[in-house]
Protein backbone atom coordinates (compact mmCIF):
# COMPACT_ATOMS: atom_id res chain seq x y z
CA UNK A 1 0.00 0.00 0.00
CA UNK A 2 2.56 2.61 0.66
CA UNK A 3 5.23 1.65 -1.78
CA UNK A 4 2.56 2.03 -4.27
CA UNK A 5 1.77 5.39 -3.03
CA UNK A 6 5.42 6.29 -2.85
CA UNK A 7 5.61 4.74 -6.37
CA UNK A 8 2.95 6.96 -7.49
CA UNK A 9 4.41 9.91 -5.92
CA UNK A 10 7.34 9.48 -7.77
CA UNK A 11 5.99 9.06 -11.01
CA UNK A 12 4.15 12.30 -10.88
CA UNK A 13 7.61 13.81 -9.94
CA UNK A 14 9.33 12.74 -13.18
CA UNK A 15 6.47 12.80 -15.51
CA UNK A 16 6.06 16.99 -14.05
CA UNK A 17 10.05 17.55 -14.26
CA UNK A 18 12.03 16.81 -17.11
CA UNK A 19 15.73 18.05 -17.60
CA UNK A 20 17.25 17.76 -20.78
CA UNK A 21 20.63 17.36 -22.10
CA UNK A 22 20.94 18.71 -25.47
CA UNK A 23 23.81 16.96 -27.84
CA UNK A 24 24.41 17.34 -31.54
CA UNK A 25 25.94 14.01 -32.40
CA UNK A 26 27.09 15.24 -35.69
CA UNK A 27 24.38 16.74 -37.42
CA UNK A 28 23.63 20.37 -39.49
CA UNK A 29 23.12 22.24 -36.85
CA UNK A 30 19.25 22.86 -38.29
CA UNK A 31 17.00 20.83 -35.40
CA UNK A 32 19.61 22.40 -32.66
CA UNK A 33 17.81 25.72 -33.51
CA UNK A 34 14.46 24.43 -33.69
CA UNK A 35 15.06 22.49 -30.22
CA UNK A 36 16.58 26.02 -29.06
CA UNK A 37 13.23 27.47 -29.72
CA UNK A 38 11.55 25.49 -27.21
CA UNK A 39 13.13 27.94 -24.52
CA UNK A 40 12.07 30.86 -26.08
CA UNK A 41 8.92 32.89 -24.78
CA UNK A 42 7.00 31.96 -27.72
CA UNK A 43 7.06 27.66 -26.97
CA UNK A 44 8.60 28.32 -23.30
CA UNK A 45 8.12 24.95 -22.33
CA UNK A 46 9.29 25.95 -18.51
CA UNK A 47 5.36 25.87 -17.87
CA UNK A 48 5.85 21.61 -18.57
CA UNK A 49 8.22 21.49 -16.48
CA UNK A 50 10.99 20.67 -18.79
CA UNK A 51 14.76 22.48 -18.91
CA UNK A 52 17.94 22.57 -20.36
CA UNK A 53 20.56 21.17 -18.03
CA UNK A 54 24.36 21.33 -19.46
CA UNK A 55 25.19 18.41 -17.31
CA UNK A 56 24.57 14.81 -18.14
CA UNK A 57 24.82 14.15 -14.62
CA UNK A 58 21.78 16.46 -13.99
CA UNK A 59 19.52 15.08 -16.57
CA UNK A 60 16.63 12.98 -17.77
CA UNK A 61 16.68 13.01 -21.43
CA UNK A 62 18.99 12.89 -23.21
CA UNK A 63 18.09 15.22 -26.64
CA UNK A 64 19.75 13.88 -29.73
CA UNK A 65 19.94 15.61 -33.13
CA UNK A 66 22.16 14.58 -36.45
CA UNK A 67 23.44 11.56 -37.20
CA UNK A 68 26.26 10.00 -35.14
CA UNK A 69 29.61 10.17 -36.98
CA UNK A 70 32.52 7.84 -35.98
CA UNK A 71 34.04 10.99 -34.34
CA UNK A 72 31.13 11.20 -31.56
CA UNK A 73 30.33 7.66 -31.37
CA UNK A 74 32.41 7.34 -28.04
CA UNK A 75 30.78 10.53 -27.09
CA UNK A 76 27.43 9.35 -27.28
CA UNK A 77 27.93 6.31 -25.39
CA UNK A 78 30.11 8.30 -22.68
CA UNK A 79 27.30 11.16 -22.61
CA UNK A 80 24.49 8.27 -22.29
CA UNK A 81 26.49 6.18 -19.70
CA UNK A 82 26.96 9.12 -17.55
CA UNK A 83 22.80 10.20 -16.86
CA UNK A 84 21.98 8.94 -14.28
CA UNK A 85 18.81 5.85 -14.21
CA UNK A 86 16.12 6.46 -15.26
CA UNK A 87 16.73 8.52 -18.69
CA UNK A 88 15.29 8.31 -21.81
CA UNK A 89 16.48 9.34 -25.05
CA UNK A 90 15.04 11.14 -27.74
CA UNK A 91 16.31 11.28 -31.48
CA UNK A 92 15.14 14.61 -32.76
CA UNK A 93 15.81 14.71 -37.08
CA UNK A 94 15.13 12.80 -39.47
CA UNK A 95 19.04 12.21 -39.79
CA UNK A 96 18.67 11.02 -36.25
CA UNK A 97 16.38 8.65 -36.85
CA UNK A 98 18.01 6.65 -39.91
CA UNK A 99 20.99 8.31 -41.02
CA UNK A 100 18.99 10.54 -43.36
CA UNK A 101 20.88 11.87 -46.44
CA UNK A 102 24.00 10.68 -44.44
CA UNK A 103 22.88 7.13 -45.01
CA UNK A 104 26.14 5.11 -46.04
CA UNK A 105 28.16 7.38 -45.52
CA UNK A 106 31.75 6.26 -44.60
CA UNK A 107 31.93 8.49 -41.83
CA UNK A 108 28.36 8.13 -40.57
CA UNK A 109 27.16 5.00 -38.46
CA UNK A 110 23.36 5.95 -39.09
CA UNK A 111 21.27 6.78 -36.79
CA UNK A 112 21.62 7.57 -33.41
CA UNK A 113 20.02 4.20 -32.32
CA UNK A 114 23.01 2.37 -33.70
CA UNK A 115 24.70 3.36 -30.60
CA UNK A 116 22.32 3.45 -28.21
CA UNK A 117 18.54 2.88 -27.09
CA UNK A 118 16.21 4.96 -28.13
CA UNK A 119 13.10 5.41 -26.60
CA UNK A 120 10.91 8.17 -29.05
CA UNK A 121 11.64 9.01 -33.00
CA UNK A 122 10.93 13.01 -33.72
CA UNK A 123 11.65 13.09 -37.72
CA UNK A 124 11.34 16.24 -39.69
CA UNK A 125 14.10 18.16 -41.77
CA UNK A 126 13.99 20.35 -39.11
CA UNK A 127 11.00 19.57 -36.78
CA UNK A 128 9.22 22.22 -36.13
CA UNK A 129 8.79 23.05 -31.91
CA UNK A 130 5.47 22.53 -31.81
CA UNK A 131 6.47 18.66 -33.39
CA UNK A 132 8.98 18.19 -30.83
CA UNK A 133 6.54 19.54 -27.81
CA UNK A 134 4.37 17.19 -28.83
CA UNK A 135 7.13 14.34 -28.92
CA UNK A 136 7.76 15.22 -25.16
CA UNK A 137 4.21 15.46 -24.32
CA UNK A 138 3.79 11.58 -25.55
CA UNK A 139 7.49 10.34 -23.75
CA UNK A 140 5.84 12.14 -21.01
CA UNK A 141 2.76 9.43 -20.74
CA UNK A 142 5.23 6.95 -21.84
CA UNK A 143 7.18 7.42 -18.36
CA UNK A 144 6.40 4.97 -15.63
CA UNK B 1 12.15 21.03 21.11
CA UNK B 2 11.60 18.38 18.53
CA UNK B 3 8.51 20.57 17.01
CA UNK B 4 11.19 23.45 17.11
CA UNK B 5 13.54 21.79 15.03
CA UNK B 6 10.94 19.44 12.95
CA UNK B 7 7.83 22.23 12.20
CA UNK B 8 8.55 25.48 13.56
CA UNK B 9 10.81 27.52 12.83
CA UNK B 10 13.14 24.18 11.79
CA UNK B 11 12.82 21.46 8.79
CA UNK B 12 9.17 21.71 7.89
CA UNK B 13 8.46 25.56 7.89
CA UNK B 14 11.85 26.29 5.81
CA UNK B 15 11.19 23.67 3.77
CA UNK B 16 7.44 24.99 2.31
CA UNK B 17 9.34 28.57 2.35
CA UNK B 18 12.36 27.40 0.21
CA UNK B 19 9.61 25.64 -2.55
CA UNK B 20 7.59 28.87 -2.40
CA UNK B 21 10.00 31.53 -2.52
CA UNK B 22 11.74 29.47 -5.19
CA UNK B 23 8.27 29.09 -7.44
CA UNK B 24 7.95 32.79 -7.08
CA UNK B 25 11.84 33.88 -8.13
CA UNK B 26 11.27 31.26 -10.99
CA UNK B 27 8.08 32.37 -11.97
CA UNK B 28 9.28 36.46 -11.77
CA UNK B 29 12.29 35.69 -14.10
CA UNK B 30 9.92 34.05 -16.66
CA UNK B 31 7.33 37.01 -16.58
CA UNK B 32 10.53 39.13 -16.65
CA UNK B 33 11.36 37.81 -20.22
CA UNK B 34 8.05 37.61 -21.42
CA UNK B 35 7.61 33.72 -20.57
CA UNK B 36 4.93 31.72 -18.97
CA UNK B 37 7.05 30.21 -16.10
CA UNK B 38 6.41 27.21 -14.15
CA UNK B 39 3.21 26.03 -12.25
CA UNK B 40 3.25 25.86 -8.83
CA UNK B 41 4.21 22.57 -7.64
CA UNK B 42 7.39 22.54 -9.91
CA UNK B 43 9.98 23.07 -7.27
CA UNK B 44 8.64 20.04 -5.15
CA UNK B 45 8.30 17.86 -8.45
CA UNK B 46 12.25 18.48 -9.27
CA UNK B 47 13.05 17.88 -5.08
CA UNK B 48 11.06 14.87 -5.18
CA UNK B 49 12.10 13.63 -9.04
CA UNK B 50 15.88 14.36 -7.87
CA UNK B 51 15.70 12.17 -4.87
CA UNK B 52 14.28 9.03 -6.48
CA UNK B 53 17.01 9.11 -9.11
CA UNK B 54 20.12 6.99 -9.47
CA UNK B 55 23.50 8.27 -7.29
CA UNK B 56 26.73 8.80 -9.32
CA UNK B 57 29.84 9.21 -8.49
CA UNK B 58 33.22 9.65 -10.45
CA UNK B 59 35.69 7.34 -9.71
CA UNK B 60 38.56 8.19 -7.17
CA UNK B 61 36.45 10.62 -4.87
CA UNK B 62 36.11 10.14 -1.12
CA UNK B 63 32.36 9.02 -1.22
CA UNK B 64 31.73 9.99 2.38
CA UNK B 65 33.04 13.31 1.99
CA UNK B 66 30.48 13.64 -0.99
CA UNK B 67 27.49 12.50 0.58
CA UNK B 68 28.69 14.79 3.87
CA UNK B 69 29.25 17.90 2.17
CA UNK B 70 25.89 18.20 1.13
CA UNK B 71 24.29 17.54 4.14
CA UNK B 72 26.06 19.97 6.50
CA UNK B 73 25.47 22.76 4.14
CA UNK B 74 21.79 22.30 4.79
CA UNK B 75 21.91 21.82 8.50
CA UNK B 76 23.93 25.02 8.54
CA UNK B 77 21.34 27.04 6.49
CA UNK B 78 18.80 25.46 9.06
CA UNK B 79 20.28 26.23 12.64
CA UNK B 80 20.97 29.81 10.92
CA UNK B 81 17.28 29.75 10.18
CA UNK B 82 16.92 28.83 14.07
CA UNK B 83 17.95 31.97 15.21
CA UNK B 84 16.11 34.13 12.92
CA UNK B 85 13.04 35.85 14.02
CA UNK B 86 9.97 35.47 11.71
CA UNK B 87 7.07 37.91 11.59
CA UNK B 88 8.43 39.23 15.49
CA UNK B 89 8.38 35.66 16.61
CA UNK B 90 11.88 34.77 18.21
CA UNK B 91 12.22 31.09 18.93
CA UNK B 92 15.84 30.95 20.37
CA UNK B 93 18.14 34.65 20.87
CA UNK B 94 21.28 35.34 22.93
CA UNK B 95 23.36 38.13 23.28
CA UNK B 96 26.13 37.67 19.93
CA UNK B 97 23.24 35.24 17.69
CA UNK B 98 24.14 37.83 14.74
CA UNK B 99 27.45 36.46 14.55
CA UNK B 100 26.74 33.25 14.77
CA UNK B 101 24.32 33.34 11.91
CA UNK B 102 26.62 34.80 9.83
CA UNK B 103 29.12 32.52 10.04
CA UNK B 104 26.42 29.63 9.29
CA UNK B 105 25.63 31.40 6.42
CA UNK B 106 29.02 31.87 4.89
CA UNK B 107 29.52 27.91 5.81
CA UNK B 108 27.93 26.76 2.58
CA UNK B 109 30.17 29.12 0.33
CA UNK B 110 32.96 26.87 1.56
CA UNK B 111 31.97 23.79 1.63
CA UNK B 112 31.08 24.45 -2.17
CA UNK B 113 34.48 24.97 -2.66
CA UNK B 114 35.09 21.99 -1.28
CA UNK B 115 32.81 19.79 -3.26
CA UNK B 116 34.07 21.67 -6.23
CA UNK B 117 37.82 20.57 -5.09
CA UNK B 118 37.02 17.09 -3.90
CA UNK B 119 35.14 15.79 -7.13
CA UNK B 120 37.76 15.01 -9.20
CA UNK B 121 37.07 17.35 -12.55
CA UNK B 122 38.27 20.31 -14.34
CA UNK B 123 34.96 22.19 -14.03
CA UNK B 124 34.64 21.48 -10.30
CA UNK B 125 37.95 22.37 -9.85
CA UNK B 126 37.44 26.02 -11.71
CA UNK B 127 34.74 26.08 -9.78
CA UNK B 128 35.51 25.78 -6.45
CA UNK B 129 38.64 28.26 -7.59
CA UNK B 130 36.04 30.69 -8.77
CA UNK B 131 33.91 30.00 -5.42
CA UNK B 132 36.58 31.32 -3.13
CA UNK B 133 37.70 34.20 -5.06
CA UNK B 134 33.67 35.34 -4.89
CA UNK B 135 33.94 34.40 -1.55
CA UNK B 136 36.54 36.98 -0.50
CA UNK B 137 35.08 39.49 -2.73
CA UNK B 138 31.41 39.65 -1.28
CA UNK B 139 31.42 38.41 2.28
CA UNK B 140 33.64 41.20 3.94
CA UNK B 141 31.17 44.03 2.46
CA UNK B 142 28.45 41.55 3.56
CA UNK B 143 29.65 41.03 7.17
CA UNK B 144 30.32 45.02 7.65
CA UNK B 145 27.12 45.96 6.01
CA UNK B 146 25.48 43.96 9.18
CA UNK B 147 27.33 44.79 11.73
CA UNK B 148 26.07 48.29 10.51
CA UNK B 149 22.79 47.95 12.55
CA UNK B 150 24.41 46.11 15.04
CA UNK B 151 26.41 48.91 16.24
CA UNK B 152 23.28 51.16 15.90
CA UNK B 153 21.50 49.74 18.10
CA UNK B 154 24.51 48.55 20.60
CA UNK B 155 23.43 44.53 20.41
CA UNK B 156 24.76 42.03 18.79
CA UNK B 157 21.37 39.89 18.84
CA UNK B 158 18.61 40.03 16.26
CA UNK B 159 15.73 40.23 18.18
CA UNK B 160 17.61 43.00 19.93
CA UNK B 161 18.15 44.98 16.85
CA UNK B 162 14.44 43.86 15.78
CA UNK B 163 12.92 44.88 18.82
CA UNK B 164 14.81 48.18 19.28
CA UNK B 165 14.19 49.31 15.89
CA UNK B 166 10.36 49.26 16.14
CA UNK B 167 10.67 51.81 19.28
CA UNK B 168 12.95 54.30 17.28
CA UNK B 169 13.62 53.91 13.45
CA UNK B 170 14.66 51.72 10.91
CA UNK B 171 17.96 50.98 10.07
CA UNK B 172 17.81 51.42 6.09
CA UNK B 173 16.63 54.99 6.80
CA UNK B 174 19.96 56.11 8.15
CA UNK B 175 22.07 53.16 6.34
CA UNK B 176 20.44 53.37 3.22
CA UNK B 177 24.08 52.49 1.51
CA UNK B 178 24.78 49.61 4.64
CA UNK B 179 21.58 48.18 2.75
CA UNK B 180 22.28 48.11 -0.68
CA UNK B 181 25.52 46.37 0.29
CA UNK B 182 23.79 43.93 2.31
CA UNK B 183 21.32 43.39 -0.91
CA UNK B 184 24.44 42.74 -3.29
CA UNK B 185 26.41 40.30 -0.10
CA UNK B 186 23.19 38.73 -0.56
CA UNK B 187 23.55 37.81 -4.51
CA UNK B 188 27.12 36.85 -4.01
CA UNK B 189 26.06 34.51 -1.49
CA UNK B 190 23.14 32.86 -2.94
CA UNK B 191 25.71 32.81 -6.28
CA UNK B 192 22.33 34.53 -8.05
CA UNK B 193 22.57 35.16 -11.91
CA UNK B 194 24.66 38.95 -11.74
CA UNK B 195 27.23 36.83 -9.61
CA UNK B 196 26.83 33.12 -10.40
CA UNK B 197 30.38 33.52 -11.60
CA UNK B 198 31.23 29.78 -9.57
CA UNK B 199 28.46 28.21 -11.87
CA UNK B 200 28.40 30.13 -14.87
CA UNK B 201 26.57 27.49 -16.99
CA UNK B 202 27.89 28.62 -20.14
CA UNK B 203 31.85 28.64 -19.21
CA UNK B 204 32.15 25.68 -16.94
CA UNK B 205 28.75 23.38 -17.19
CA UNK B 206 27.46 23.71 -13.38
CA UNK B 207 30.72 24.45 -11.29
CA UNK B 208 31.37 22.56 -8.12
CA UNK B 209 28.28 20.76 -8.53
CA UNK B 210 29.07 19.14 -12.04
CA UNK B 211 29.67 15.84 -10.88
CA UNK B 212 26.42 15.42 -8.15
CA UNK B 213 23.69 13.52 -9.01
CA UNK B 214 20.09 12.22 -7.60
CA UNK B 215 19.87 13.04 -3.93
CA UNK B 216 22.81 15.21 -3.37
CA UNK B 217 21.86 17.49 -5.77
CA UNK B 218 18.45 17.85 -4.47
CA UNK B 219 19.82 18.29 -0.89
CA UNK B 220 22.29 21.27 -2.88
CA UNK B 221 19.42 22.74 -4.37
CA UNK B 222 17.28 22.59 -1.22
CA UNK B 223 19.91 23.95 0.84
CA UNK B 224 20.83 26.87 -1.70
CA UNK B 225 17.15 28.04 -0.85
CA UNK B 226 16.71 27.75 2.23
CA UNK B 227 19.85 29.78 2.42
CA UNK B 228 17.83 32.54 -0.27
CA UNK B 229 14.78 32.23 2.62
CA UNK B 230 17.19 33.08 5.83
CA UNK B 231 19.28 35.22 3.96
CA UNK B 232 16.32 37.47 2.85
CA UNK B 233 14.58 37.05 6.72
CA UNK B 234 18.17 38.20 8.12
CA UNK B 235 17.78 41.22 5.92
CA UNK B 236 14.27 42.01 7.08
CA UNK B 237 15.13 41.39 10.50
CA UNK B 238 18.43 44.11 10.68
CA UNK B 239 17.79 46.64 8.12
CA UNK B 240 12.98 47.26 8.00
CA UNK B 241 13.26 46.28 12.18
CA UNK B 242 11.17 42.96 11.27
CA UNK B 243 8.31 44.97 10.32
CA UNK B 244 7.47 44.63 14.01
CA UNK B 245 4.15 46.85 14.76
CA UNK B 246 1.87 46.76 17.64
CA UNK B 247 -1.07 44.53 16.37
CA UNK B 248 0.07 40.84 15.34
CA UNK B 249 -1.61 40.51 12.34
CA UNK B 250 -0.24 43.84 10.94
CA UNK B 251 3.34 42.53 11.64
CA UNK B 252 2.69 39.44 10.13
CA UNK B 253 1.60 41.44 6.78
CA UNK B 254 4.13 43.85 6.76
CA UNK B 255 6.84 41.27 7.61
CA UNK B 256 5.47 39.21 4.34
CA UNK B 257 5.19 42.08 2.09
CA UNK B 258 8.94 43.10 2.97
CA UNK B 259 10.18 39.99 2.67
CA UNK B 260 8.57 39.32 -0.88
CA UNK B 261 9.77 42.73 -1.74
CA UNK B 262 13.36 41.64 -0.79
CA UNK B 263 12.83 38.23 -2.81
CA UNK B 264 11.62 40.19 -6.25
CA UNK B 265 14.33 42.28 -5.91
CA UNK B 266 16.41 39.22 -6.37
CA UNK B 267 14.51 38.28 -9.48
CA UNK B 268 14.56 41.79 -11.10
CA UNK B 269 18.23 41.74 -10.79
CA UNK B 270 18.80 38.37 -12.09
CA UNK B 271 16.59 39.31 -15.43
CA UNK B 272 18.55 42.51 -15.86
CA UNK B 273 21.96 42.16 -15.54
CA UNK B 274 24.94 39.57 -17.43
CA UNK B 275 27.29 37.72 -15.54
CA UNK B 276 30.51 39.85 -14.33
CA UNK B 277 33.71 38.42 -14.31
CA UNK B 278 35.30 37.32 -11.59
CA UNK B 279 38.65 40.46 -11.76
CA UNK B 280 35.48 42.90 -12.50
CA UNK B 281 33.88 41.31 -9.03
CA UNK B 282 37.07 41.95 -7.34
CA UNK B 283 37.95 44.71 -8.20
CA UNK B 284 34.09 45.92 -7.48
CA UNK B 285 34.69 44.19 -3.92
CA UNK B 286 38.00 45.25 -2.65
CA UNK B 287 37.95 48.60 -4.25
CA UNK B 288 34.86 49.94 -3.81
CA UNK B 289 32.49 48.29 -1.68
CA UNK B 290 34.78 47.84 1.59
CA UNK B 291 36.07 51.02 1.46
CA UNK B 292 31.94 51.91 1.53
CA UNK B 293 30.84 50.17 4.06
CA UNK B 294 33.90 51.31 6.26
CA UNK B 295 32.81 54.73 5.53
CA UNK B 296 28.98 53.62 6.57
CA UNK B 297 30.74 52.52 10.10
CA UNK B 298 32.76 55.64 10.47
CA UNK B 299 29.71 57.21 10.05
CA UNK B 300 27.87 55.62 12.48
CA UNK B 301 30.49 56.35 15.14
CA UNK B 302 30.27 59.94 13.89
CA UNK B 303 26.80 60.27 14.64
CA UNK B 304 27.30 58.98 18.15
CA UNK B 305 25.74 56.25 18.37
CA UNK B 306 27.18 52.58 19.59
CA UNK B 307 30.44 51.87 20.92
Amino acid sequence: MTSTLIQKVFRWARRKSLWVLHYNSGGCNGCDIEFLDLLTPRYDVERLGIRQESVPRHADILLCTGPVTRQSRDRVLQIFTQIPEPKWVVVVGSCGCSGGVFQGSDYVLGGVDQVIPVDLYIPGCPCRPEIIIEGLIKLLEKIE
Amino acid sequence: MSFKVLVFPGFGFLFCLAMLAEWIDRRMIARFQGRVGPPVFQPLADFIKLLGKEDLLPTGVNEKLMAALPLISLAACLTAGMYIPVAGVSVNNFEGDLIVVLFLLSLPSLLYFLAGWSSIGIYSILGGNRALLQFFSYEVPFLLALSGPAILNSSWNITDIMVNQSTSIWAIFVLPVGFMLAFFGLIGKLKRDPLDIPKAQSEIVAGPLTEFSGRKLAIWHLANQIQTVVGIFLLVDTYFGGGVIESRLATFLLFSFLALLILVSLSVMSAMYARLRIDQLARLGWKRLIPLSLLQIAFIVWMGKGF
